[in-house]
This record gives structure tokens, C-alpha cells and sequence, in this order.
């Protein structure tokens, strides 16, 4: 058995036996089933709430939310990183007040966001945006200020404008490092979508987990759980995809 | 020949970028005062309503205030204590499954699958479950606290061992160390440094959990602050929490890299 199979039957092995312990326990009653729940009653609330539909508008709610706010951050964070990158003085000014987003918590601002912004999509877009804008900026900053000087005498050479420049050369090679902070924005805006469900929003994923968990139905709580999760697995996967395609695009 | 052309490579990245040596602290500091001259004047001339957006010598002011009458202490003595209760058992329990899973690769790969889902998935969306589970009070706070912060330990406890030097133990070996003098020569302290880097990466995601929890339910702490003056509309006493919280967890994040100068002086090392 090659060790790869192993690890996967092995992880497959361990996940279910989880499950089976899970189960026997909360059947003989070792723990209680309603305010712990087990694996049958979350495996009959998912079908009730894919039949119902539920599951689909609340996941409607959250794509959108998790879009709107990650995609506001790309071009807020790329563009911001790119002239913080090129110019010192910039740079200097807004450091500060990134390194004060991105070491502050940011959960303890989202009152004040949504006294600002009331009460819903707005707020919870803009917690997302917040959340995954800033590890962007971070890291184009990095890597336009990575690329090889050489690269960029060189098209100056050739008389490029300042324009080509930053086409031809900066982006290309900040690329790498640009995607490595789009790959931990995209976990931070997926953690400011949910965190802005959860305490200011009546629709979404998040809110549909403590809508439930206020009622005590802990196997419908583990619904919209499990979906994101699965969310997040997705993420990553879509994540380590880039990278795998971008290692082999470099030289 | 000028001495400019030859300037240090950090200097000269792009032909055009503005070269501002010592520049960096004094721009910094002039855009923040900048920042706060602005706020002030706004907020305190009610520019835009100051309930929404307060100013700086009000937070200043409430700070005072909420030393002076012991609500901040009270409540940051009950988030702390949730905090360790949570974070301590984080450490230990997550160097001592790190340990083991790099040992026996077959028991990591068992338990895999619950790690990825707790190192993918949005930690909040798990508060409501532990509420649920663990009550109102303390405990479920600090489980909070514990599950956000034991997984990069864990996985930094794993991969920095893997990652010793092989070379470090064939030498322990050539020596005729035993099997424990290996771990504790060689293993230990080249597993040390990445090990302190998994626990301050838990630091800001427990902080994160703790806060999360506190605000979703609880009686007392920093989180029920924020939630009770969210809901009154108090901005300058939310931007007082907010500094509070930021300051504990920087001020961890610093005791921890004094501590590991300390105990690891050579994991400082560029």
C-alpha cells in the first residue's frame, strides 16, 4: 500500500470511527442527545433543510455577502499595495493604520460598523472587506517591492513608460506574493462574512447558526455548519490549485 | 564615480520611487497626528454626530473614567482568567499531540481530517455549538479559546520537529547519545522556535474566539462590554475596548518573544 493510500484510508478510518463513537454514545445515552445531538439526527435535519430549501437561500445570502466584500478588498487592497509599493512617502503615511487593522480585533469594531452602517448587507460586507483587505495590501506591498531592479532598468531601457513598467514588470513579479495574500484574505473574509452574520444580519449562514442554536435544535445548528466548513475546504483547495498552476508557470 | 550608484539594494528597488531614508517614523507620525487632529476637530465640533464616531480626548477621557471605577479591571481580570484557562491547556495539550502525531505518523493520520476542518473552518461559526454544549459561564469561553488556539500549535509543534536537522541527531548519535539526550539536545531545541511561532499565531486567533464568545453570550468580560455599549450606542467607550483588547494582545505577543529570547536565544535569529 503506497503510504498516500495509507493516509487517506487511515483518515477516512479515524473520521468514521469519530462519527460511530459519536453515535453509540449519544444512543445508550451517555450523553444527551438533544443538547449534544449526533450524527443521525444532523444527517435527517440536512435532508429536511435541502428539501425545504433552506440551506440553498441562506448559502445565496452568504456567497453574495462573501463576493461583494473579498472583491472590494482585491481592488481596494492590490491598488492601495500597488502605491504604497511604488512610493515611499505613501507607503510611510498609510503603514500605521494598516498595522493598526491588522493587529487590532477587528470583531470589536463591528458595533461601531453597524451604528454606521446599520443593520445587514452593508455591515456585513463591510466587516468582510476589512477583515480580508488588509493581508492583501500586505503583501502586494511585499511584492512590488521584490521585484528585481534589474527587470525594471531593463524595460526602462528599452524606453518603457512608467505605465510598462508596472505592466511588464512589477505586476508580473509580484504576482506570486500578491496570491499568497489573496489566499489568506479569502479565510479572513470568509471568517467577516460569518462574524457579521452571526451578531448583525437576519439572513446568511452565520445567522442561521445561532438562529438555531437560540431554539436549541443543535442538529440543525450543525447544517449550515458543515457547509461551512466545506466552504473553507473548498477555499483552500481552490487556494493550493493557484499555487500549484503558478509554480509551474515560473521560471 | 558617485557614491549613490552604488547605494544599498533595499534603496533602489524602482528608479522612481522617492528615496526617504530616516523618513519612515517621522511620515508615520505625521499622518496619525494628522488622523487624530482631524477626528478631534470633527467629532468634538459634531461635524458628524460624536455618539457615531466620539474623538480622541473623549476616549481618553473614558479610559480614565472606566479605570477609575473599576469596570475595565473587573471585566479584564474575568476575560484574562478565561483566557489561560483556555490558552494553558492549549499549549500543553497541542505540543504534546504535536509530539506524538510526528512520532507515529499513523495517528496523525487518523485524527488528519478533524485538524483540517478545525484549521479551515471559520472558528466563530463554532461558538453558538460550544454555548450550546458548555453553558452560558466560563467554561464555554475558555473551550473557545482553547480550540482556536491549539491548532497552530499543534501543527507547529508537528512540522518543526519533522524539520529538525538530520544532521543534528546523527551527530548527537556519533557522540553516543541515548535516546532521550537525542531529544533533548537535538529534538527540543530545533523543534523550540517553531513551536513559539504556533503559539503566537494562537495568541490573536484565541483573543478572536474569547471575544467572539463573550459577545454571543456571558455575564461579565471585555466582550460583554462591547456588546452592552453596541447596543447603547457609546462609540468611545467600544474605541476604549477595542484598545484594550488590542493592547493585551500585543503586549502577550511581546512577553512571549522576551520569553523566548530567553529560554531559545538562538530562535531569534534572522
Amino acid at each position: 500500500m503506497s503510504p498516500r493510500r495509507e493516509q487517506i484510508i487511515l483518515g477516512i478510518v479515524g473520521t468514521l470511527a469519530f462519527l460511530v463513537v459519536w453515535e453509540i454514545a449519544a444512543r445508550l445515552d451517555l450523553i444527551n442527545p438533544i443538547v449534544v445531538s449526533n450524527p443521525s439526527r444532523i444527517a435527517a435535519a440536512f435532508v429536511a433543510q435541502l428539501q425545504s430549501g433552506e440551506i440553498f437561500a441562506d448559502l445565496g445570502v452568504s456567497l453574495v455577502e462573501f463576493a461583494a466584500g473579498f472583491g472590494l478588498s482585491v481592488v481596494v487592497g492590490i491598488t492601495l499595495g500597488i502605491a504604497m509599493g511604488l512610493n515611499r512617502p505613501t507607503e510611510y503615511a498609510i503603514d500605521p493604520f494598516v498595522w493598526f487593522l491588522y493587529s487590532s480585533p477587528l470583531i470589536a469594531f463591528y458595533p461601531l460598523i453597524v451604528v454606521w452602517l446599520g443593520f445587514g448587507f452593508a455591515t456585513v460586507v463591510a466587516i468582510t472587506f476589512l477583515l480580508s483587505f488588509v493581508s492583501i495590501v500586505v503583501n502586494t506591498v511585499a511584492g512590488v517591492q521584490d521585484v528585481d531592479p534589474q527587470l525594471v532598468r531593463a524595460v526602462r531601457a528599452f524606453g518603457g513608460t512608467r505605465f510598462e513598467v508596472i505592466r511588464k514588470a512589477i505586476l508580473p513579479a509580484a504576482v506570486p506574493l500578491i496570491i499568497a495574500g489573496l489566499r489568506i484574505g479569502l479565510g479572513r473574509a470568509l471568517h467577516g462574512v460569518v462574524l457579521g452574520e452571526m451578531f448583525s444580519s437576519n439572513a446568511g449562514l452565520g445567522y442561521r447558526i445561532t438562529f438555531h442554536a437560540a431554539h436549541l435544535r443543535t442538529a440543525d445548528v450543525f447544517v449550515p455548519l458543515t457547509v461551512l466548513v466545506a466552504i473553507g475546504l473548498l477555499i483552500n483547495a481552490l487556494g493550493n490549485a493557484l499555487e500549484a498552476r503558478l509554480q509551474a508557470w515560473r521560471p | 564615480m558617485s557614491a549613490e550608484a552604488e547605494a544599498p539594494s533595499g534603496d533602489i528597488a524602482l528608479p522612481f520611487v522617492m528615496r526617504f531614508g530616516a523618513a519612515r517614523p517621522m511620515i508615520g507620525a505625521a499622518a496619525v497626528t494628522l488622523f487624530l487632529l482631524v477626528w478631534q476637530i470633527v467629532g468634538a465640533n459634531e461635524i458628524i454626530r460624536s455618539d457615531l464616531i466620539s474623538y480622541p480626548s473623549e476616549v481618553a477621557r473614558t479610559l480614565i473614567a472606566m479605570s477609575a471605577s473599576g469596570e475595565l479591571g473587573s471585566n479584564l481580570w474575568v476575560s484574562l482568567q478565561e483566557f489561560l484557562q483556555g490558552f494553558l491547556p492549549a499549549i500543553a495539550f497541542g505540543i504534546a499531540a504535536g509530539t506524538a502525531f510526528a512520532l507515529v505518523p499513523r495517528l496523525h493520520y487518523l485524527c488528519e481530517p478533524l485538524i483540517v476542518v478545525l484549521n479551515t473552518a471559520p472558528i466563530i461559526a463554532f461558538v453558538p455549538i460550544v454555548v450550546v454544549w458548555f453553558g452560558v459561564g466560563t467554561q464555554s469561553k475558555a473551550i473557545m479559546v482553547f480550540l482556536a488556539a491549539v491548532i497552530p500549535i499543534l501543527i507547529n509543534t508537528m512540522t518543526g520537529i519533522r524539520q529538525v536537522h538530520e544532521s543534528w541527531v546523527r551527530a548527537c548519535r556519533a557522540f553516543g547519545a541515548s535516546r532521550a539526550q537525542v531529544i533533548a539536545k537535538a529534538i527540543l531545541p530545533g523543534a523550540l522556535p517553531p513551536v513559539m511561532v504556533g503559539v503566537r499565531l494562537a495568541v490573536g486567533r484565541a483573543i478572536v474566539g474569547l471575544i467572539a464568545a463573550e459577545m454571543y453570550v456571558s455575564v461579565r468580560g471585555i466582550g460583554r462590554l462591547i456588546q452592552v455599549y453596541s447596543s447603547s450606542e457609546r462609540a468611545a467607550e467600544i474605541f476604549v475596548l477595542v484598545a484594550v483588547v488590542a493592547t493585551f494582545g500585543f503586549a502577550l505577543v511581546t512577553l512571549l518573544r522576551r520569553l523566548e529570547g530567553l529560554i531559545a536565544p538562538w530562535s531569534l535569529e534572522p
